[in-house]
Parts: structure tokens; sequence; C-alpha cells
């Protein structure tokens, strides 16, 4: 009855109301991993066996993955009856991209969902593939016709196989490790919690559709949910850190659409080996032999406190097989920016972020972790750097997006897109045991498509400042993004052939690679190799595919300058989009203020100077209420 | 300022004043009434408390004359010269103001016409559009806030009525009333007016609205001072308190009403489905289909209760609402649900126990409203599970006339839910609220919605909304009980000048009841409750001393408080409001 505790101080005074909470709810706010924090072979066994009764119990036949918080496939478990294979298929007719493909290894859906409920998931936040699935589609929330895109529209084309930043089974269990289908919106993937910390996540797929909820109205039933959701029961998310009590304008993120004692079966689960089915191996992702995962933040996840270059920050790095920093700040080979250069960008970024209020964490009050990325003109990394408990998906992400405004900013872009690269569009099922494309896309007929769009023969060629978001304006389903009523955006695809799993350049750069790696674990095609893009740019230090790991379309990055020349671009990822402009563009700013030789674009290169039918891009968007130690409001506006 | 006409058309019967009494030659006698123990249609008159002077001059006495029977005292008037039928003069005998039947004996027709101009320049919080901004380097979330509105409303009243309307009321009475409306509104951003950002910054719209079409029958009379019961089939203005803090709205309904011991008592019965509303005018739309929301209202009205001149009502109103489907705006924005929380489709049954007061204690003037509301949701706003709903709201104002000065204190308290995230919504809300307390829409915070930028598609309080509701908006959202609650406090006086002019000030403080739930829809740690001042002023001035023309000006500011500012920029929000209005 705090009400009327207020009410009684009110009174006297007339004129004042009451304060909400506070900070400290009690809970972990991002420093609580310690060195017992990981799922052992026995809890990976629990967690297994708990899906497997629940799929038992229900009549299903499901297949279960079981990661840890980087990414390694520490279980997968088959019942008898699972499908082998699942389709790729959106709720509603779309013809192009993934859609339909029906030869994708069950296992790999499975993994896909577990890896994408640990990777979104921190101490301040449990997200789920549901969450994804809100923040992916055309408009935030799905179905509130008329609203923007979700906010990490495109997220689901990161973490991908071909990445040079993500690692394979090769590289013992240093993460972050790759996601074979990218992270996934199909519901049945959740992070599995100990001690309040994000020691892994489990997928489950047993409907045979690796699919997205896109009616967010109604009350669903996932049978895959209720399956994973069984499986977690013995390391559940903590309730005030759910997606369902983190807000993103004013809307809750979900996280399932079921609560926990909907489960059919509860309690010790008997052995595993009692249960109907096996563990199964999967070719580069398990061995068929459950293992133990590893602490977040120890060298063996590949992820550990930084000691050399960030000494004010809370900051953390990637490191090899030799706890070598694997992107430690590094001066560019074609020389666009020197190692200080790079490092002052990454700590100047990293501190905007740790004043920043995060928009998708609990306790309100605490501040944004994310992982920064800096890459010189060609989309060569230079560094990166992690705040302590920044969600993992975002380290790939920041590499993507950085990529991405360096490209896109870039007067050569236009030439790499039109360098012969293709997209081949296989047909839905194989034909004598092999893939059989069905039609082939033309990279280089988006360059035309934006220049037609745009009225401007040397768009992507003309230097114009590409920040993520707006390059994201053009990569959405429509233009003005939102509005059902306008036309496809000019790197996107149009309405028929768009869903999330068909989302135009983005996907179609990365299509073979993609479709390769999933064939190749299939049994059925070679092993593509490293890059994701196919571009092979000549530089002065040799050739390089500047967007290696894909590129990203939903915001979060600048292009670097030094006054009007290109150098590189930031990439921002784990918090809030407009967070990560923020930490992108003030950390830029701040950087440049402190060097005195680099900068955001000059005003009259950034591409909000564009303007379709009207319609003007966006640059960046810092948030309201950007800090939580000042109540400073636009603090970008003139930088 | 329509609303306040047709309520007042609906009160007149309230405050007709009681016949005056007659005395005889003796002016220390008791009137001839009491001394015959008669009782005549009109009030009782109670003894003065000071005695009677014995030598005080008593009134005439009429000599009783033998006049000519005449059927009716229209018919006099046309035997007398001088007198002429011009319909365009409204002060003098006109067929369109039911000065004299226009069929039979008793059918009279009623015309009334109103033009209402409203030109208001203001600056709120405005966002820039998510997707696209007006101008480049647009690059936070808070743009430029001015805009514009012009608003011109043409009422027209038709009304038939059945009866002799001077002494008793009309056998039946049909009314219909067209309102048509022209509005235009300029911002400074994009996405504003519109959902779709190409729309501009400037947005037109105009509608024909029905804002009453009823008939009411007199159904009986039930003593010989006129107590009686009606019934009033159709949309009809109704007001569920003295202040309009409930349900003040035109709506289709069936209302049974009447007096009982010479208007010492009044009742109403009723039953409102309501229409939706057009989005930009807030005039019924009659082309949308009807909401499938239901207000069932008992009320009674007690006359000089506690004390001679205070009249006190107890009510129950209940709220049924089943709208489960998703509806957007005629701008395109989604107003059911509200994009707030998890957004899906809810449902409510809602009870609202009342007790409201208005009228004088002596000299001093006090208005007063207490609501308990009491009900249930199929979800909540943050949770998706079904909800209890308990909050409260109270509100009262008191006045004190001192010759030509006007002092006023105010005092509202809406409450707040301390918990988005608990099975209980513990905020007040209303079902469609016109509130006259505190300067009206005078006040920026009444008049303004303010939109509660990255929180939702929400605003804190409604357009003409007092209620920090975090709805859509009034005309077609849903309540929300799920709200911070507001403590609103407040000074003001109100100057009559001049009989033809009169100054008002008002200083209002604001604060949320409980931030809890902006921290909520904000992911904003430590709110402060504190919204500010704010500041008004409304000349009204009326060149001919009568209500046929109006002219207000008024000016708020909002001065942000610490709570304002950590939502939105420290800027200093205004509105003004140029109201011209024309009745016929």
């Amino acid at each position: 009855m705090r009400i009327y505790g207020c009410l009684l101080l009110v009174l006297p005074f007339l004129v004042t109301g009451c304060g909400g909470g506070g900070l400290d709810d009690g809970g972990c706010d991002g420093g609580c991993v310690d060195n017992n924090d990981f799922l052992s072979a026995g809890d990976v066994q629990n967690v297994m066996a708990r899906s497997v009764r629940e799929a038992d119990a229900r009549g299903a036949n499901a297949t279960v993955a079981v990661v840890d918080r980087v990414g390694n496939v520490l279980g997968v478990y088959r019942m008898p009856s699972a499908d082998t294979s699942v389709t790729i298929t959106s709720p509603y007719p779309v013809d192009g991209g993934l859609e339909d493909l029906a030869f994708i290894p069950a296992s790999l859906a499975a993994i896909s969902k577990a890896v994408t409920g640990a990777y979104l998931s921190s101490e301040g936040n449990a997200f789920s593939t549901r969450t994804a699935a809100q923040i992916v589609q055309e408009h935030f929330n799905p179905g509130e016709v008329g609203q923007p895109s979700g906010p990490l529209f495109g997220v689901q084309f990161s973490q991908l196989a071909c990445s040079d930043l993500t690692l394979s089974n090769s590289d013992a269990q240093r993460g972050p490790k790759r996601s074979p289908l990218g992270l996934a919106a199909d519901s049945g993937g959740f992070p599995l919690y100990q001690d309040g910390t994000v020691v892994g996540g489990v997928g489950v797929i047993a409907d045979g559709q690796y699919s997205f909820d896109a009616d967010l109205s109604d009350d669903d039933f996932s049978l895959d949910e209720v399956i994973a959701r069984a499986g977690a029961q013995a390391f559940p998310s903590p309730d005030n850190r759910q997606g369902e009590r983190i807000t993103l304008e004013g809307k809750v993120f979900r996280y399932a659409e079921m609560e926990p004692g909907d489960t059919r079966t509860s309690g010790n689960p008997p052995a595993l080996g009692s249960l109907p089915g096996s563990t199964v191996a999967v070719n580069g992702y398990f061995n068929g032999t459950i293992q133990a995962g590893t602490v977040l933040g120890q060298p063996a996840s590949g992820i550990r406190a930084d000691n050399t270059f960030f000494p004010d920050r809370d900051a953390f790095v990637l490191v090899d097989g030799t706890n070598t920093n694997r992107f430690p700040p590094t001066p560019s080979p074609t020389g666009d920016l020197t190692q200080n250069e790079v490092q002052i960008l990454l700590d100047q970024a990293l501190a905007v972020a740790e004043r920043s209020r995060a928009q998708i964490r609990r306790p309100l009050g605490t501040s944004a972790r994310v992982t920064i990325s800096v890459v010189d003109s060609n989309g060569v990394p230079l560094g990166v750097v992690r705040g302590e408990d920044a969600p993992v998906f975002g380290t790939d992400v920041s590499l993507q997006k950085a990529r991405t405004a360096a490209f896109f900013s870039s007067t050569r872009a236009a030439a790499d897109l039109q360098s012969g690269l293709t997209a081949n569009y296989l047909q839905s099922t194989l034909s004598g045991g092999a893939p059989v494309v069905d039609r082939t896309i033309q990279i280089g007929d988006y360059v035309s498509a934006l220049r037609n769009f745009l009225g401007d023969n040397t768009a992507l060629a003309n230097g114009v400042a590409f920040s993520d978001r707006a390059g994201g304006n053009l990569s959405r389903p429509f233009f003005p993004d939102g509005i059902t009523s306008a036309p496809h955006g000019p790197l996107s695809k149009p309405q028929g052939e768009w869903s999330p799993f068909s989302t135009g350049l983005q996907l179609d750069l990365v299509y073979d690679n993609l479709v390769g790696h999933v064939a190749f674990v299939a049994g059925i095609g070679p092993s593509p190799g490293t890059g994701c893009s196919n571009i092979s740019r000549a530089t002065g230090a040799g050739p390089v595919d500047p967007l290696a790991n894909g590129t990203q379309i939903f915001p979060g990055s600048v292009p670097i300058y030094k006054g009007n020349t290109l150098v590189g671009g930031i990439g921002v990822s784990g918090d809030g989009v407009d967070q990560d402009d923020l930490v992108a563009f003030l950390g830029v700013h701040r950087a440049g203020q402190r060097l005195g030789t680099i900068n955001n674009a000059p005003d009259s290169m950034r591409a909000d100077r564009i303007v379709v039918d009207g319609t003007r891009l966006r640059y960046v968007q810092c948030p309201f209420k950007p800090f939580n130690d000042s109540d400073a409001q636009n603090v970008c506006q003139g930088k | 300022m329509r609303r306040a006409v047709l309520g007042i058309v609906l009160l007149l019967p309230l405050l007709a004043p009681a016949a005056e009494t007659r005395k005889g030659n003796n002016p220390c006698e008791p009137p001839i009434e009491q001394r015959k123990s008669l009782r005549l249609p009109g009030k009782e008159t109670r003894e003065l408390d000071t005695p009677c002077d014995p030598q005080r001059l008593a009134p005439p006495r009429m000599k009783p004359q033998k006049l000519p029977a005449v059927p009716d005292r229209w018919r006099i008037v046309d035997s007398l010269p001088g007198y002429s039928n011009n319909i365009l003069d409204p002060y003098h005998r006109n067929v369109l103001k039911a000065d004299k039947p226009v069929m039979g004996d008793d059918w009279f027709f009623l015309f009334t016409g109103i033009s209402d101009t409203v030109y208001e320049p203001r600056r709120l919080p405005t966002p820039v559009g998510i997707q696209t901004t007006g101008d480049a380097d647009q690059i936070d979330i808070f743009g430029q806030g001015e805009q514009t509105t012009f608003n011109q409303n043409l009422i027209t009243e038709f009304a038939l009525i059945k009866g002799d309307t001077v002494f008793r009321p009309p056998d039946w009475e049909f009314r219909l009333t067209p309102v048509f409306n022209f509005n235009q509104t300029e911002t400074e951003e994009l996405r504003v007016l519109r959902i779709d950002p190409r729309a501009g910054k400037i947005r037109t719209d105009d509608h024909a609205g029905l804002q009453a079409a009823f008939a009411d029958y007199h159904i009986r009379n039930v003593s010989p001072r006129y107590d009686f019961d009606s019934v009033r089939v159709g949309i009809q203005p109704f007001n569920a308190d003295f202040r309009g803090f409930l349900f003040q709205d035109n709506q289709p309904g069936v209302r049974f009403f009447g007096t009982r011991d010479n208007n010492i008592f009044q009742y109403n019965l009723a039953w409102f489905r309501r229409l939706e509303k057009d989005t930009n005018s807030g005039l019924n739309d009659v082309g949308e289909p009807l909401r499938d929301d239901d207000v069932f209202v008992a009320n009674l009205y007690w006359q000089d209760m506690p004390v001679l001149g205070f009249f006190t009502q107890a009510t129950v109103v209940h709220n049924r609402n089943r709208e489960d489907d998703f509806f957007f705006d005629n701008n395109g924005f989604v107003a059911r649900p509200a994009s707030l929380g998890f957004e899906k489709p809810r449902e409510y049954d809602v009870t609202y126990l009342g007790l409201n007061g208005d009228g004088h204690f002596g000299r001093m003037n006090l208005t007063a409203a207490a609501y308990f509301a009491t009900g249930e949701a199929t979800k909540g706003v943050f949770v998706d599970q079904p909800t209890d709903i308990r909050s409260w709201f109270a509100a009262a104002e008191a006045g004190w006339d001192q010759d030509w000065i006007r002092y006023r204190g105010s005092l509202v308290l809406q409450s707040g839910d301390p918990d988005p995230y608990d099975d209980l919504e513990e905020g007040f809300d209303a079902i469609f609220e016109n509130p006259i307390i505190a300067g009206a829409d005078t006040s920026f915070w009444i008049r303004q919605a303010v939109p509660l930028i990255g929180g939702g598609g929400v605003t804190l309080s409604t357009r003409n909304g007092m209620l920090a509701n975090l709805r859509p908006n009034k005309e077609h959202g849903q309540s929300n009980f799920t709200n911070p609650g507001l403590v609103l406090a407040g000074l003001g006086t109100d100057l009559d000048l001049t009989p033809t002019t009169r100054l008002s000030f008002n200083f209002n403080h604001l604060s949320f009841m409980n931030t809890a739930v902006l921290e909520a829809a904000r992911q904003q740690a430590d709110l402060d409750p504190d919204i500010g001042w704010d500041v008004s002023s409304a000349l009204i001035y009326r060149p001919l001393a009568i209500q046929n023309i109006v002219f207000r000006l008024s000016g708020a500011a909002l001065l942000p408080g610490d709570g304002y500012k950590q939502l939105y920029k420290d800027e200093t929000g205004y509105s003004v409001l140029a109201n011209l209005t024309l009745t016929f």
C-alpha cells in the first residue's frame, strides 16, 4: 500500500509525489560471474534430460542443444523420431532468401536457438529467441503497422560461420563461437542462468519449422518453447531480468508466451541415458561427447579482462589460445589510423558507454555494456573491446557495424559491389542428394537500384558518410521505414520477397557462404572458407574482404574521418540502438577532441543530406536521458 | 466550449432560480402559501435568520383585474403593435427560438447556432521522426516543439419541443446537433501529425459530427410541483459529476431521469454505448461502428445537503470494455491497445463509486469529488495476466468571493500505481474526462497532450484531460490504470474588472503521485516526481456583457520541475488559446 504512504507524505506539502525504485534490486548487474559459474557436463545432461522428458510427455520428438555463454556446443541430443531436417519458413508466403529451404539439419536449428538465448542475454537482461523475433521484423512491435522496424533489424545475420571474428571447434573452447544459422527468432531458445549470471543457452526444435512469431497480440503456444523452458528449469533466468521487465519505447520485450509452471514435467529428471534418443555429433560443432562449458571472462572462454590498454575501464578483450589479445589496438596496415588513435577511440567510446543509461538492462540506472570495434577504411579490424558482461552477440555485430559504416562511406563501395558478385539461391529441396541453384541474384543490381532510387549516379562512389542508421533506412522493406504504403528501400527486397529470412543485400552478400556452410555441415557440400562477402578489395597491404563478417543494417556505427578523408569506422553493439549510436558518435567526437586528428564526418558529408521524396535519411539518433550521472538531453547536437 | 454550452443546456433545469415568493401587505407576515399551508409550484422558502423589521415598507400588492381570456400568451403579443417576427434576431420574438409554436398549439422549434473558433500556438516536447527528420543534423530525440492549431466548429442545434415550455417540463423534445469542423495543425517536426512522415508538417482535416440526436419523453409528473420522470434516448450530453472528472460526453444511450420532493432529489439511470470519435476534431464519428464499451450510471443528487446551497451527489458508474481488436486512429497511430507494455488487447470491467458535491458553505464556494474505482482487467499493461483494479481520485476547489475578486484554491489527487509488475493496477483513470478545475483548458497540463517520448505511444495526460493516465489519446484510448497518478495543488483568482471583462490567474504545482510506472516505461531510474509549475492567465471579454459574443485569450507556461527535466529537454512549454465564440 505504498500509495497511501505516499499520500500521507504528500498531504502536508500538497505539492509532491513519490519517486520509484532505486538502483539495487538485489540481483546481478554485470559483475557477478565467478569461477563456479559454468555448466558442468552433468548440468548439460540435466538440461537435456528435462527437455527430452517434457517432449516425451507431450508426445513430441525434439532435438535439443545446449551451449555455454560464448557459444560452445556442450551437447546435442536427438530423440528417436525427431526430424533430421527442418524447413526455414516465415508465417506468411515469401519468395526468396532462405525461405523454404528444407534441408536444414535440425541440429543446426537447435544450436542456433541455444546460441541466441545465450548471446542476447547478460546479467542485466534475459532475452530469448522470442525476444529476437520481436526485434527483427518490419514493425516494432510486429503488427503495429506504421511503426518502424525492430531495433535489431538484421541481427539474425550475424555470428556467421564465415565471420573472421567468430571461432569454430578448432579453436578449443574459446569464443565467441559461430552460430550456423545466425541468430534465431524461432521460439524455443532460452538463456541458462546460475547465480544470476548467464552460463549458457538451450535450444529446441520439435515442430519441424524454423520460423518466427509474427503476431504478438495473441496468446501464442509454441511446442519448441515449452520444451526448451522445461530444459531451463534448473537454470532459470531471474524474474527481474527477463525481457518482460525491460522496455524499449515503452514496450516490454517478450521473453516467453508461457509461465514456467506451464510445463507438464518438473522436478529432478531421470538420467539422460534412460530417456529416448541419444547425443548426436554435429560436424564442426559437437563431437558427440557432452562437455562442460567455460566461465565467461576466463581466457579459456576467449574473453578476459584487459590488462594493458584500458586501465581506467572495465574492459574485456578477445584472446587466442596463447591468451594474447586477438584485436588489440593496431595501426592500420594502410596508414589510416595509428595504434594510439585506435586505442583512444576505443577508450573514449568505452568511457561514453560506462556513463550511458542502459536501455536493455536491469536494474534501472545501470550503464550500457557494449562491444566496440574499430576498422580502417578497408574494413580491417584495428581493435575490439568489450564492456564487462556485454551481451556476446554484440561482439561480432559491432565489427559488422564498423565495417558497414566504413564500407558504404567509401568511394570504392559501388565498384566492390559491382565486381561480379552473386547470390545463388537454392531450390528448397535437394535433387539427387545435392542442392540445386534456383536463381542467381546479381549483387551489383543493388547499386543500380540504389542509384535510381536516390537519383544519383555517383552513389556509393561519392564519399557520402553512411552510418549504419542511414544505410539501414535504405535496407528496410518500406521507405520510409514502417510505412506500408511506401516502396521498399533499394537495398531491401520488396514485399512478397522480404522477410527476416530474406532481407536483401545484407543476406545476398553472405548467402552463398551461409548456405554453403549449412550444406557442408549437412554433408552435402564443401566447406566454404572464411570471409563472408567474397569481395576482394586490393589495398596497399594486399587484398582484403572489407565485409569479412558480413554487413549489419541496424544502427550503431559511424565512419571515422581525418578532415574530409575517410579513415575507418566504429561499430557498437550490445545495448539499445540509440545507445549504440551515442557511444559510436560521441566516442569519435571525444577521441577527436583528445587527439585533434580524427573527427566525425563533416556535417556536409553526412547521409542526412540525402532526401528522397521528402524523406531524409537519419545519420544517428542519440537517446533520451543519455547519461546516468546527468540530466542533459540532446547531447549529440552540434557535434 | 461546445461541450460547455451543451452542459449548460442540460443543467439549466437544475439551476433555474426558485420562483419569487409573494408576500402579503404586512412585511412581517409569513408568506401566503404558508399561511394556507398550501403546496404550490416553486421552491419552498425558508425563514431568514434575521428578524423582520416591521418598519420596512410592504411590497406593493397587485389588485386582481379581469382580463379577456386568450388561448395563449404569444397571441397577446400578436395583437400588440410594434412586435414583428424577425428570424435573424434572436433577442426578440422569433419562431426559431421557440417563442411561438410552429405546429398546432404547443410544438416549438428551437435553433441554436454557435461558431467556436480557436487559434492555439503552443510549445511542448516533440520528438523528431524516428525514421526521418525534417532537417539535417537532427541527431537527437527531442526536436522543435512549436506547434499551432486552428480549429473551427460550427455547432448547429435543432430542437422540436412539445409543451408549454415556461411553466413545466416539455412533453416531448427532439434534438439534433450536427457540428461541422475544420482544423489545421502545423508542427516543426515530421511524423507528429500523421504516422507517415511523408504527410509533412501540416495536417488539414475536417469532419461533420453528431453531438446530439435524441428524443426526450416526459413520462409523468409525480407531484404538484412538477417532479417528474423522463426518458431520453439517443446521443445526448451527460456529465457524471459536476466538473467532468469521470465521464462527460455526448454519447448514445438511454437515460431515465427525474426529480422528487420538490426537486430536492434528482436522479439518473443511464446506459451509454460509446461512439468512436473523429481523431482530430474530437467529435463523434457516426460512420464508425459503435465501440464495444458500455457505461452504466446510477446517481442521486440531493439538494441543500448538508447545507442550504450545496448539492451532494452519490453515484455508481460501471464501465464495461470489450475492445479486443487493434484500432488505429485516423492519423495511423495505434490507439487500442496502447503502444505500451505488452501491447496486447485487453478488456476490463471497472466500477466507480463516487461522492460529489457542489455549491457553497456560507460565502465559501466549494466543489469536491471523490471516486473509488474497483474492477478487473483481462490483462495488465506490464503484466501478461489478469489484474485487479483498485484506485482512487479526490479533488476539491474552494472559492471565496470578495467584491469583484474570486480567490480559488484547488487540490487534485489521483492515485498512482507503485508497482507496474504486480497484478494490482492502482492508478486512477476516468472514462472520458473534461475537467473543469484549476483553470481547466487555460492550464498547459490540462490542455496539452505531452507525449511520453521514448516511453510508448502514450501521453502524460491527454488533450483536455488532467489525469496522468498514459493513454494514447482521450478520443479512442482505453482507460489505463497502470499510471503514475498526479498531485495538483493550485491557487487562482478571477478578477471581474468590468461587467464585460474578466481576468484570471492560475498557479498550479504538479507532481506525479508515483513514478514507478514512468520509470518502467522509460527504462529510467530515479525519476523525480516533480513535474513543475503550470502558470496561466486568461482574459475573457464579452463586449455586450452577454454570452453571445465571448472572446477569450489565455496563455499558460509549464515551468519544468526536476522530473520533467529528466523526461524532456529543460525547456518551458507554453499553451496559448485565442477563442471567439459567437452564439445565435
